[in-house]
């Protein structure tokens, strides 16, 4: 019998198809091909990663497709694997080699927990620092940028690099901004305390209480299935404790905001990416969309005009002082 | 099992069950295969006609074998429906150069046919958008590769349900028109097939027809549960309800003559709204029933619940305590019935999916719980379906084959209304001929458990089952779990001469999902 801490790999496939049913790059493509599915399959007749570039690409790596395995195979874990399998454009190499200077010569922290706000988080300033304060944390220098981006493009990530991360993170509780880097300090740090910006803010009653039925929650899909089990008794609380919607769909999975894959991060955003605001709205009249992640921000402000917050500047602006050490510490 | 890792790049081992003689190179399990012959001819042809065709191993691996995981078959070429006027095209070129098409929907059959052994396979989920969606009329136009559960992610956000599905997430809609389609609530409302109102279909020879009980009455009566012989269903009207939540109860049973006796009972007074049977062992059976609104249960609870004579979750285990303490030769048998109680039980109650005891999504529930604790590579699900006096007969006979092939197995028992004017539908269907009123399905499961069956224990297993339906003059409840060979034995060779020759009339080259049925 598997289980979720011995994943298994694509051999084990059965074909069930669940999977295509949660996944935003199969239902951006209607192809088998763009599936996890598709991808275990292919691998089992035998196909290379470079046969199977369009699809790794075209992965949003929101991680739905883990939780819903009946198999337990870590699916966006073989595409991670698949990718860092593949080619790598110059920008990307650079960029990542940019980030880990600048982390190495950042100061080690000092004792107690962390917040480890990630790039979208870090490029704005004042919500970090609304963030911060609502959290009682500090955040840390080196946040593992270089890293995560590591984890996405398919990078190779330096072992002494890694070891200086988790030297200066183990043992500690933290709260990490990105995703996919929280879903690997999970595994790298079994022992340590660690949850997404998006539940420890949605714990804090300052936020909770400004939360109400017509609003639209949007939970950042990839902190949310990287910790399935756990977090979707919390959304549900939430949901009964506020009466908001949440962007999860009828197996609870969370539909992701931004379908937006390696080829297309940088580019502006798209069609595809205001069909999927549509559809997650479709059905729903919200006076408000609170999100968790920047990025999800972006893509409903493109395609709604409904007033979109994060959830961080939700908090009355006199509670941002009154706020002690949040849940999680 | 244990499934060893694979490089990628190198071919891993066969995902479908191996043969009785092993150390021999996988075969394409169909001996029938289509030999290619013009095959470029065609593909030239089908490119002229701006059809997209791939070829390539990472397109046809997909498809290399069903949910049963026993037939193994490689398309040549693969083409993703995206139209019905592509779809005509296909079946056009395919026609005049007599290359086989096997259509897939979800890819559910447990003998392989959704398997194409060479030829093109049209991947019907390529068609799965919603067209509209009528509230008031309480319809909905769907291309039909859709699967159940995106259409009702879909009709959710309207507050609005299907009628009726099988308990399975990924089946389409197209593949179930054709087969049939089983719920819980089958019983009360009959199979997803009795819920098309109209339909869309490309005929074999490429002609693109809307259909219904009044518009070309002849098609429609084919295509519904035809096994996709007659037409690719590229668009469904179905009738839908209002979503409701359900409240759900389950009586245990250590006899599954009384449960089915008084399954039987309920769908008779119509004392509820959803009805079946799960087992865990022979002795261990539950009944489950449910409601779609609180004055239904009342009545239940008034008229009916007391003549019900299975337990509660805690009488019940009193009994089976009671049961094995003189019996402590049988503990291991009773760990067994612990264990799948502690593995499957709490799978029913997710608090995510109660909300004020009532279970949310049902289908969600059901379906993650098939596959989580009876999925596996191989899926072999023979199963009977017969008239309603005949079926305790065909359960305890098929309860006695399972015990002679596997150490564990499930039953799943359900009733399915029929509806008297749907009769021309259901000739040579998965609705047995004598049925009245209702026909009764019961699916045999064997728990694979991680062992390894050989492909000729499964096919022997599968036989036995069908043997009993040839005996009782039974049908199959759906023909994902009947094999071709049976099917003149079950239907007699008047009726399928019949079809055949309506068959060869609709499909001259015989290109259609052949070596299905015919
Ligand atoms: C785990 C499991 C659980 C199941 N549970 C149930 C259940 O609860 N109730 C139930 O009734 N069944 C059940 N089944 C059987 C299965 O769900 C049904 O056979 C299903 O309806 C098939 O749908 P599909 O889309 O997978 O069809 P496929 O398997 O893809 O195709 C079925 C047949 O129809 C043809 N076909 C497919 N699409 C079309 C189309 N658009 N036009 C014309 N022909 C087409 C195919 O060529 C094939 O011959 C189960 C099967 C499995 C493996
Ligand atoms: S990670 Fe998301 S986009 Fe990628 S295959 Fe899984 S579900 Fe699809
Ligand atoms: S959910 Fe898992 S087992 Fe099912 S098709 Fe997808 S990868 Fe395969």
């Amino acid at each position: 019998m598997y289980s979720r801490a011995m994943p298994r790999e694509f051999p084990a496939c059965s074909g069930c198809g669940l999977c295509r049913l949660v996944c935003p790059m199969w239902r951006d493509h209607r192809d088998p091909r763009f599936s996890p599915e598709g991808l275990a399959k292919a691998l089992q007749s035998g196909a290379t990663a470079l046969e199977l570039a369009a699809p790794l690409a075209a992965c949003s790596l929101c991680g739905a497709c883990d939780p819903v395995c009946p198999e337990g195979i870590d699916l966006s874990g073989m595409i991670m694997d698949l990718r860092s399998r593949l080619p790598r454009r110059a920008e990307l190499a650079a960029l990542q080699a940019k980030l880990a200077q600048a982390a190495a010569s950042a100061k080690a922290p000092a004792a107690g927990a962390l917040l480890l706000p990630g790039a979208d988080l870090r490029a704005n300033p004042s919500l970090l620092a609304r963030a911060r304060t609502l959290l009682g944390l500090r955040s840390a220098d080196d946040d593992g940028a270089d890293i995560a981006l590591a984890l996405e493009t398919g990078g190779d990530i330096d072992p002494a690099r890694r070891r200086q991360l988790l030297g200066r993170l183990d043992g500690r509780s933290l709260v990490v901004g990105d995703g996919l880097l929280l879903a690997a300090l999970r595994r790298w740090l079994p022992a340590a305390r660690l949850h997404s910006l998006g539940e420890a803010l949605s714990n804090l009653v300052a936020i909770r209480r400004r939360l109400a039925s017509a609003d639209f929650y949007v939970i950042e899909a990839r902190a949310y299935h990287a910790d399935y089990e756990r977090l979707v008794v919390h959304y549900d609380r939430l949901r009964a404790d506020t009466g908001c919607a949440l962007n999860l769909d009828l197996q609870r999975i969370a539909i992701p905001a931004l379908t937006r894959s390696l080829t297309r991060k940088s580019a502006p955003l798209g069609d595809e990416d205001v069909t999927q605001v549509r559809w997650m709205l479709k059905g729903l009249a919200p006076r408000r969309i609170v999100v968790e992640s920047l990025a999800d921000r972006a893509a409903f402000e493109r395609a709604c005009d409904i007033p979109v917050l994060h959830l961080a500047e939700l908090a009355e602006d006199s509670m941002m002082k009154k706020e002690t050490p949040h849940a999680c510490g | 099992m244990k499934i060893p890792l694979v490089e990628p790049g190198t071919i891993g081992p066969c995902p479908v069950a191996p043969d009785a003689l092993q150390g021999i190179t996988r075969q394409q399990t169909n001996p029938a295969r289509w030999n290619g012959a013009g095959w470029q001819d065609f593909v030239a042809a089908l490119r002229a006609a701006d059809v997209e065709l791939v070829e390539s191993v990472v397109a046809c691996g997909v498809y290399a074998t069903d949910a049963g995981g026993t037939a193994y078959g490689m398309p040549h070429g693969v083409v993703i429906a995206r139209d019905a006027g592509q779809v005509s095209r296909l079946l056009k070129t395919a026609q005049a150069c007599r290359v086989p098409v096997t259509v897939r929907g979800g890819g559910l059959t447990t003998e392989g046919e959704s398997v194409a052994f060479g030829g093109v396979l049209l991947d019907m989920s390529g068609m799965s958008r919603v067209l509209t969606i009528d509230a008031n009329a309480l319809t909905v136009r769907t291309e039909a590769g859709i699967y159940w559960h995106s259409l009702a992610e879909e009709l959710r956000r309207e507050n609005l349900d299907y009628l009726s599905a099988p308990l399975n997430l990924t089946s389409s809609v197209g593949g179930t028109l054709g087969v049939g389609g089983i719920d819980v609530n089958s019983a009360r409302l009959g199979c997803s097939a009795d819920q098309a109102v109209s339909l869309q279909v490309v005929t074999p020879t490429g002609e693109i027809v809307e259909c219904s009980d009044t518009e070309n009455s002849e098609l429609f009566q084919r295509v519904i549960l035809g096994y996709g012989q007659f037409g690719v269903i590229t668009e469904a009207t179905l009738r839908i309800r209002p979503y409701t939540p359900l409240a759900m109860h389950y009586y245990y049973y250590s006899s599954l003559r009384a449960a089915i006796e008084d399954l039987q009972m309920l769908d008779r007074n119509d004392a509820s709204d959803y009805s079946g049977i799960l087992t865990i062992m022979d002795c261990a059976v539950n009944l489950l029933v449910a409601f779609d609104s609180d004055e239904r249960e009342a009545a239940f609870r008034k008229h009916w619940e007391s003549r019900l004579r299975g337990h509660g979750e805690f009488g019940f285990a009193l009994c089976m305590l009671g049961h094995y303490a003189v019996r402590p030769w049988k503990l291991g048998e009773a760990l067994y019935l612990l264990q799948r109680k502690q593995a499957v039980f709490p799978e029913f109650r997710r608090p995510e999916y109660l909300r004020a005891g009532k279970m949310h999504d049902r289908s969600v529930v059901f379906s993650r719980a098939v596959w989580k604790h009876w999925g596996s590579r191989q899926m072999v699900i023979p199963d009977l379906a017969t008239s309603a006096d005949k079926f305790i007969a065909a359960v305890e006979r098929g309860n006695a084959i399972c015990r002679k092939y596997f150490r564990h197995y499930t039953l799943y028992c359900v009733g399915i209304k029929l509806r008297p004017e749907h009769k021309p539908h259901y000739e040579m269907s998965c609705i047995p001929p004598d049925a009245d009123g209702w026909a009764y399905g019961c699916e045999f499961e064997p728990m694979i458990e991680g062992e390894v069956y050989s492909r000729d224990h499964f096919q022997a297993f599968k036989n036995a089952i069908y043997d009993i339906g040839v005996d009782l003059g039974a049908s199959y409840y759906r023909f994902g779990g009947m094999m071709k060979g049976y099917i003149r034995r079950v239907f007699g060779d008047a009726v399928v001469d019949r079809h055949l020759a309506l068959k060869r009339r609709a499909d001259p080259a015989m290109i259609l999902n052949r070596d299905v049925i015919f």
